[in-house]
């Protein structure tokens, strides 16, 4: 693996505290239903998401009216649409260092 | 009233050989020499980047500025993302104002191709939520998203877009300081490869080096002896939500239409007065919302109105938008951007703008956002 050229972005988003701050509000967006909002698809990601690319990101109103960012997992390309109906599930959100906390979040699948 | 009387700025584009300090220098030396004044009769600068603490692990710019001139006044940097150099401005005209000082230099800059644009797309994202950053939303990708809302509610289609960056690479051929020269078809820009659906790399402003620098004064003497002076009527800052989901409307940024309601109320002129504006085109999706939140075009005729091009310099419209080559053709330097953009009004009111100028131009607007519209910067000038 080569040398972390950005050890400051690197390092303040994986802090195991953050993610343990974030993860106590994550358990109460799971498995809950929603609409897309909007979408895109990301072609050129930063450095953490690369690997992934391209993938979907959609806004999602949830039934009680909350609105959650999110990727779309599980998809097919008709799925990629304004109205579409999703469910909340729990996913790892990107890659980190072997020693580092795992980053859970929150992804949508079509239902 | 408060006036500028001196601008300079850098050329843009990938300036390899060129540090951000060393842009930051040229900018203000060159403003300084522009309106004939020495640094002894600066009183005060301002300064606007978003970046250099990121990317090169370098805060405290205001005290290295007052090293490289040797001077001892107050420097402030301002820090606004993409609307740094606009909200600089904004701070400068009121400290004018509160008489804390006559004469001041804002000046902007970035320097953005040190790094891989990995790199730098990644350090563009911390002005976006940490909820968006989470979800590997890009800024290319909060636009997308935004895009997509616009074009499927108005019934629109990628080719709308591609209006706004032929006409802003026609007027960047025309702009010595543009970073890209290079007239572009519409075609050329529906063909270009995708960066976040729908907007592809022909739809975003580009990854630029570049720093620019005005000079602001109340000084009645300073005023009367200068060469050539743009009068500012009005300059207001608005804020929104940081994030996407918390705006009232995903096709309509509130933060611009905010800002320019409360200009032209102080400006004391209308929409139709102004006949040339510097809008925020980071995509080209932002320049159609601009007009539109502006206040130059009804809302949902964006997409309609730019195929009728009559904002392009030759066009004979009452209102040409982004004759520098907007941040699409010009470059986007983030924190220079907003500075650089009251720079080409200055031009343009003073006839100084060469093969772009357009004529009898009495009132210009500049429009400056940072991130996804939490910061947007209005302002209004006149010769």
């Amino acid at each position: 693996m080569e040398p972390r050229q950005f050890p400051f972005l690197q390092t303040k988003m994986i802090s195991p505290i953050k993610v343990w701050r974030r993860q106590k509000e994550i358990r109460k967006l799971l498995g809950q239903r929603g609409k897309v909002l909007t979408w895109t698809q990301i072609y050129v990601a930063g450095p953490n998401f690369k690997q992934y690319a391209p993938y979907p990101v959609v806004l999602v109103k949830l039934d009680d009216g909350q609105k959650v960012f999110g990727q779309l997992v599980d998809y097919e390309n008709k799925d990629l649409k304004i109205n579409a109906k999703v469910v909340s599930v729990l996913r790892k959100v990107r890659e980190t260092d072997h020693d580092d906390v795992i980053a859970y979040g929150i992804k949508f699948k079509p239902l | 009233m408060v006036s500028v009387v001196g601008y300079y700025t850098t050329q843009f584009g990938e300036l390899w050989s060129k540090s951000l300090f060393s842009l930051i220098n040229e900018a203000i030396k060159g403003a300084l020499t522009n309106a004939n004044l020495d640094k002894k009769q600066i009183d005060a600068i301002f300064f606007g980047n978003m970046m250099a603490g990121v990317l090169e692990d370098n805060l405290h710019s205001p005290a290295k500025i007052a090293e490289m001139l040797g001077i001892n006044i107050p420097i402030f940097r301002v820090e606004s993302a993409c609307a740094s150099g606009g909200v600089a401005f904004h701070l400068a005209k009121n400290y004018l104002e509160a008489q804390s000082a006559k004469t001041v230099l804002v000046a902007g800059a970035e320097k953005m191709n040190d790094y891989s644009p990995e790199e730098t797309t990644a350090a563009l994202v911390t002005a976006a939520s940490g909820e968006e950053q989470e979800a590997g939303l890009t800024f290319p990708g909060l636009y997308a998203m935004m895009a997509q809302v616009y074009l499927n509610s108005y019934k629109y289609s990628e080719k709308e877009l591609a209006y706004v960056s032929y006409k802003n690479h026609y007027h960047g051929s025309l702009n010595e300081k543009a970073h890209f020269r290079k007239k572009i078809t519409v075609e050329e820009v529906l063909k270009s490869a995708y960066v976040a659906y729908p907007l592809k790399v022909l739809d975003c402003s580009p990854i630029s080096d570049g720093a620019s620098a005005v000079i602001l004064t109340s000084d009645s003497n300073l005023i009367k002896k200068a060469k050539a002076k743009v009068d500012v009527l009005a300059s207001e800052v608005a804020t929104d939500t940081i994030s996407l989901k918390g705006r009232q409307k995903l096709d309509a940024i509130l933060s611009t239409k905010i800002a320019a309601d409360k200009a032209f109320t102080k400006a004391k002129i209308t929409r139709e007065d102004i006949s040339i504006a510097e809008v925020h085109d980071c995509f080209s999706i932002a320049e159609l919302l601009a007009m539109e939140d502006l206040g130059f075009w009804p809302k949902g005729q964006a997409g309609k109105r730019i195929k009728e091009l009559s904002t392009m310099y030759g066009s004979g419209g009452r209102l040409i938008v982004n004759t520098s080559g907007g941040l699409k053709a010009s470059g986007h330097p983030v924190g220079a951007t907003g500075v650089k953009q009251i720079g080409e009004i200055f031009l343009q009111l003073t006839n100084q703008a060469n093969s772009r100028q357009v004529k009898k131009a009495k009132y210009g607007l500049t429009h400056n956002i940072g991130g996804s519209g939490g910061t947007a910067a209005v302002s209004i000038f006149t010769n």
